[in-house]
């Protein structure tokens, strides 16, 4: 183990911590940027720190391609060879098995692909993973699951997560540094919360530093998505951090937040960017859209970012899709609202107003009132009253 | 060629400091907005939309100071996208941009994408092929970007002919330049010193008397080469 997971306040089952990893000490709830290969497309390293970053994610399968673990390893490990002194977390190559079905075949010895740089069968087992992220060095490794699509149901979900499970323990005989960096579970077993719960006992029992719910945000039903994240934090240890993949919106991240998840990550914030569109309170700003050619205004008048606090709305929409300044600017501002939002949820958890920051999110997002359903479902298992933002119930349909 | 070593205007103060055996000097060059004065010879950075490529604002102070300070904008660019009644609202570069202490030198052209077209140009205005296709530029079109702008620094409209060209069409194009020189002079806004565009390709003559009628009014120059 090398962390310590210090809870410092709660709100029903939300919780601030402290997350006290070997690079850095972090706040959760946190949101972490994705720097697939070795850089947060659009910013440095500088900039990440002054936005208040705390962890950023590797990708082990890209980074294994380009330019090889082993070097990596020879110049430094990936801290050194970005420059990125705050804390790192890397995940197993897992997720692109899902993603690139196309050039995987997946068996009990590990998954085979095909590298799309030179064509060449690559196959990355369990041990062959860890041994990639031990030498990439990050605080935080990610055991090699067997992810399956939630859109999918069958027997290959079950099949799945017992693989999961059999994964695990290689992973962690596999793995050669534990007292730097920590080996993380990945919770499967698709919709199924039969399967869920019998993956969330066999990875408790090998009483890993913290605990990830893998196999969402992948197209399911957000009823399913949020009943699957709150079965999964009622059962897994109070004490330990809990990494809920691939989210996302800010939304969700509240939602999540709300039933006692405490990390994230997903490219959506600076993807996003590249299109053209910001992360506002309000939701989405769309800066292509023809309105903004002539509004002075800032993107948010109420962000206190670089570029809120330096341009406007019609001259970011002159950039955007066209200059690569464009999509600069933009994923700065969006991932400084990724930011402000991971610190707005710490505090308001530790300063004992997280119903209130949670109604107000809602307000702003939510104007007319018309919060989902699952949202409101959601808030209610969390033990949080947002009466105050939904509109009246409404009039039966005609 | 003019014989005093130092030009003063409202935003800019010029003078030579040193001479080498030959021609080369060295000088110093203050603008109101940037606090440290600027040693010459000295290289514009290129922007795209006012913005140095690739290099955000928040980064630009990490690169030398005060060389760095000055930086190239070409008023075409923001044909794409941005109206100038928008950048009028704004309050002009300075304020669009977020760089105070920073230099702004307008020439129409850029060295990549904004280039003068010769066999476009006419009597009437100057033409350059752009990302937004090719375009015409009147000399009244011209200043009224110029005016919503407000860069330290400015270029007159120049007739710019590739070294190949005819004598005669190599003429025409000090013709054109110098009577587009007096039409932005007329229209030029306060503050904002004026460089007059130098032209005449590969003919010694001609390059003298361009020369010789911009000192004439009294502006800096802005010599083009190809």
């Amino acid at each position: 183990m090398a962390l310590r997971f210090e809870v410092l306040g709660r709100f029903n089952r939300a919780r601030a911590a402290h997350l006290t990893l070997p690079h850095f000490v972090c706040e959760t709830p946190l949101f972490m940027p994705v720097g697939t290969q070795g850089t947060i497309k659009g910013l440095t390293t500088n900039q990440l720190e002054e936005i208040g970053c705390q962890i950023i994610l590797g990708n082990t399968y890209h980074l294994a391609l380009r330019p090889t673990s082993e070097l990596i390893d020879e110049l430094g490990g990936l801290h050194k060879f970005m420059n990125w002194p705050r804390a790192m977390l890397t995940d197993s190559g897992g997720f692109q098995m899902v993603s690139l079905l196309h050039l995987a075949d997946i068996t009990e010895k590990g998954v085979t692909f095909q590298s799309p740089v030179d064509g060449k069968p690559m196959l990355l087992t369990p041990e062959e993973s860890i041994q990639i992220q031990n030498r990439i060095g990050a605080d935080i490794i990610m055991a090699l699951d067997d992810v399956v699509r939630t859109i999918i149901t069958g027997p290959r979900i079950e099949e799945a997560m017992y693989r999961t499970l059999r994964w695990i323990d290689r992973c962690i005989a596999a793995h050669k540094r534990p007292h730097e960096q920590n080996l993380f579970g990945i919770v499967q077993g698709g919709l199924d919360p039969v399967l869920r719960d019998i993956c969330v006992r066999g990875l408790v029992d090998r009483n890993l530093p913290g605990y990830a719910i893998g196999g969402l945000a992948g197209g399911e039903d957000k009823d399913s998505f949020w009943r699957v994240v709150a079965q999964c934090t009622a059962a897994l240890p109070e004490d330990k951090p809990r990494y809920v993949m691939g989210v996302g919106y800010p939304l969700d991240i509240v939602v999540c937040s709300a039933l006692g998840a405490d990390m994230y990550d997903c490219v959506y914030p600076t993807r996003t960017a590249r299109f053209g569109t910001a992360l506002v309170p309000e939701g989405l700003l769309k800066l292509k859209n023809r309105a903004m050619s002539d509004d002075t205004r800032p993107i948010d008048p109420a962000c206190a970012c670089m570029v809120c606090k330096n341009y406007t709305r019609a001259y970011i929409h002159s950039l955007v899709t066209k200059d690569a300044m464009g999509s600069q600017l933009l994923s700065y501002h969006n991932l400084y609202y990724m930011m402000q939002l991971s610190r707005n949820l710490h505090s308001s958890i530790v300063q004992g107003r997280f119903p209130e920051f949670v109604c107000n999110f809602l307000q702003k997002m939510f104007p007319k009132g018309d919060i989902p359903e699952w949202v409101c479902n959601a808030m209610e298992v969390a033990g949080i009253d947002i009466s105050s933002c939904c509109a009246p119930f409404p009039s039966a349909q005609d | 060629m003019s014989s005093s070593n130092s030009i003063h205007s409202s935003a800019m103060k010029f003078a030579v400091k040193a001479w080498s055996n030959g021609r080369a000097r060295a000088g110093v060059l203050h603008l109101d907005c940037c606090p440290t004065p600027i040693d010459t010879p000295s290289l514009l950075l290129s922007t795209r939309k006012g913005l140095p490529l690739f290099i955000s604002p928040d980064l630009l102070p990490s690169l030398p100071s005060p060389d760095s300070h000055l930086l190239h904008v070409s008023p075409l660019h923001f044909l794409e996208g941005l109206s100038m009644t928008t950048i009028s609202k704004i309050g002009g570069l300075h304020q669009m941009l977020g760089l105070h202490e920073y230099g702004f030198a307008a020439v129409p052209r850029d060295s990549i994408q904004c280039l003068p077209e010769a066999n476009s140009t006419n009597k009437v205005g100057a033409s350059f092929e752009t990302p937004c296709g090719r375009l015409l530029i009147k000399p009244a079109e011209y200043m009224e970007m110029i005016s919503s702008l407000r860069p330290e620094l400015w270029a007159t409209l120049a007739d710019e002919v590739p070294a190949w060209v005819s004598d005669k069409r190599n003429k025409t194009s000090v013709d054109r330049t110098i009577k587009w020189l007096d039409e932005c002079i007329a229209l030029s806004p306060t503050g904002g010193a004026v460089f007059g565009a130098i032209v005449g390709g590969s003919s010694l003559e001609e390059r003298q008397r361009c020369a010789q009628e911009v000192a004439r009014r009294n502006v800096s120059v802005l010599e083009y080469h190809d």
